[in-house]
């Protein structure tokens, strides 16, 4: 037997005291797999609104009968606005084409109609940084301000409402992972506080052998690791386990759930998180007992 | 050579003075008695010398060193050079004999096979090869005793406590175990022996310091 006699003690330990053991590593273990079915639904709601900000576009519709120089005129001014990313001009003859195109079943929606009632318009797209409910506003009101600009249509409450939901998703999210992340410390600092004290007898006398500080803290940190292992794998294997067997399953009845990602990498390093945890509990403890 | 120099050494408890201005000196390679009425201050001498407590008054040698002088970190290499047979035991509930012995030579680092022939040894040593697998519990009185002594002198310390190392024998088996303290002596080991037992110190010619109410009141040759 050539482990070090430190990991014998601690492993005396956690099985002399399996009970309180056990229901650290349970403790631990849930804390991880909230923390990381938190995680996972961030992600997932930050991955599916992604890219829909690049599709936003604005759409400027243009005065009624307004001049070609006019026109041109509005065109320089917004390509001179650094939120504009691409800009597209579309005289209403193509716009009337095109909306008739996309009713072409409907083409007695047109009929009688000798004038095109649709006007000139201008379709806007932002650069990523300028999308953000403040930046699009401001946008639309410079835009306002060029003469021959009659009005300005974009998604505003959309826009508002996808934005608090991506800051409100991820500060729950951080929230929620701080919050547990400090409750996970807690316990395992609670845990190898209780431990210590069961132990105290037994400790003053290895002092009294003549044991370091190194001595007789080394089981405890190893404990704490250990606890923070288990957890953290107990959890690895619960998170795996709600993918494949609940959000798969559940994906061949309601497609909705097909589009769910699941990072599994960030995942493989639950374990190390609850050595970290655990060992960073153990340490907190060690350093405010007297002994 | 002084090997452990008490300098009028004062010590009290919360509202009791258990030692006052004790001066004595121990060379190196010696064996001393220190006896006195129960209470009388004996124990906390000794626990003075391993720094179990510290003096209120006067100063401590051990070898070369002022024992308030030390730091924090230094303490356990200093203990590691005494074997202490407490007064109250302090054997491990939960570990059999062999472990309670082992564990003095584990604090020290010491390889495993050499801690299994070492912690033999020493069983051989006190008549306990027997009872490497007991727990203590299960021991007698003075079977616990003689594991104390075990555990106390089995990493061959520079200096060996013994607080009534016979107080549960019978006169017998107490002959025993000063035949080891004694071979333990000679072959370098400075030892002190806190006892009631005259029988320990009747003609050996050692030195027998007499404590009473905490002071230093005789010297003799026993
Ligand atoms: N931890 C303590 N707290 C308070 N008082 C103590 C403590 N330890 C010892 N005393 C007191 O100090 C005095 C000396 O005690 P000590 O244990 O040194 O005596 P002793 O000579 O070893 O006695 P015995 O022969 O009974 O073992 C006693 O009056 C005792 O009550
Ligand atoms: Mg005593």
């Amino acid at each position: 037997m050539s482990l070090p006699y430190s990991v014998t003690l601690a492993l005396q330990s956690l099985t002399r005291e399996k009970w309180i053991n056990l229901i650290s590593v349970l403790t631990i273990a849930s804390a991880l797999l909230i923390i990381s079915i938190a995680a996972f639904v961030v992600y997932n709601i930050d991955a599916a609104t992604r890219s829909l900000p690049e599709r936003f576009s604005m759409v400027l519709y243009l005065d009624d009968d307004i001049q070609k120089d006019r026109i041109d005129g509005v065109i320089t001014a917004l390509r001179r606005n650094s939120a504009v990313r691409s800009l597209r001009y579309i005289p209403k003859e193509e716009a009337l084409r095109e909306l008739k195109s996309v009713l072409k079943n409907s083409t007695y929606v047109f009929e009688g109609l000798d004038e095109n009632p649709l006007p000139d318009t201008l379709e806007l797209k932002l650069r990523k940084e300028a999308i953000g409910p403040e930046a699009v506003r401001r946008l639309s009101d410079e835009a306002l301000k060029i003469k021959g600009v009659r009005e300005v249509d974009y998604g505003e409450k959309f826009l508002a409402a996808l934005h608090s939901l991506r800051a409100g998703t991820k500060t729950v999210g951080i929230a929620l992972i701080v919050i547990l992340s400090t409750g996970i410390i807690f316990v395992c600092y609670s845990t190898v506080k209780i431990l210590f004290y069961r132990r105290k007898e037994e400790i003053e006398t290895f002092k009294l052998l003549g044991a370091t500080r190194a001595f007789i803290r080394a089981p405890f940190l190893i404990e704490g690791g250990a606890i923070g292992l288990a957890g953290g794998l107990i959890s690895l294997f619960g998170i795996f386990a709600f993918y494949y067997a609940i959000l798969l399953r559940l994906s061949v009845t309601m497609p909705v759930f097909k589009a769910v990602l699941f990072p599994s990498g960030p995942f493989l390093l639950l374990p190390g998180v609850g050595i970290f945890l655990g060992v960073a509990g153990a340490a907190i403890a060690l350093g405010r007992l007297r002994y | 050579m002084d090997l452990i120099q008490f300098q009028n050494v004062g010590k009290d408890y919360d509202n009791q003075t258990a030692l006052r201005d004790v001066t004595l000196s121990v060379g190196k390679g010696e064996m001393i008695f220190i006896t006195g009425p129960s209470g009388s201050g004996k124990t906390t001498l000794l626990k003075l010398v391993y720094l179990a407590e510290k003096p209120d008054r006067g100063a401590i040698y051990v070898g070369d060193v002022e024992t308030e002088t030390l730091r924090e970190s230094q303490i356990p290499l200093l203990r590691r050079t005494i074997g202490v047979v407490f007064q109250d035991f302090r054997l491990l509930d939960n570990r059999n004999v062999f472990e309670n012995i082992a564990i003095a030579l584990r604090i020290r680092g010491i390889a495993e096979k050499e801690v299994k022939t070492k912690v033999f040894d020493t069983l051989k040593m006190v008549n306990l090869r027997h009872k490497a697998d007991a727990y203590p519990r299960t021991l007698s009185g003075g079977e616990q005793q003689r594991v104390v002594i075990a555990r106390a002198i089995v990493a061959d310390p520079t200096v060996l406590l013994a607080d009534e190392p016979t107080g549960n024998l019978d006169p017998g088996t107490a002959e025993g175990v000063m035949r080891t303290f004694k071979e333990i002596n000679a072959r370098g080991t400075t030892v002190l022996i806190a006892t009631h037992n005259r029988e320990l110190y009747r003609n050996t010619g050692r030195r027998v310091f007499t404590l009473d109410s905490g002071s230093l009141v005789g010297e003799v040759l026993g």
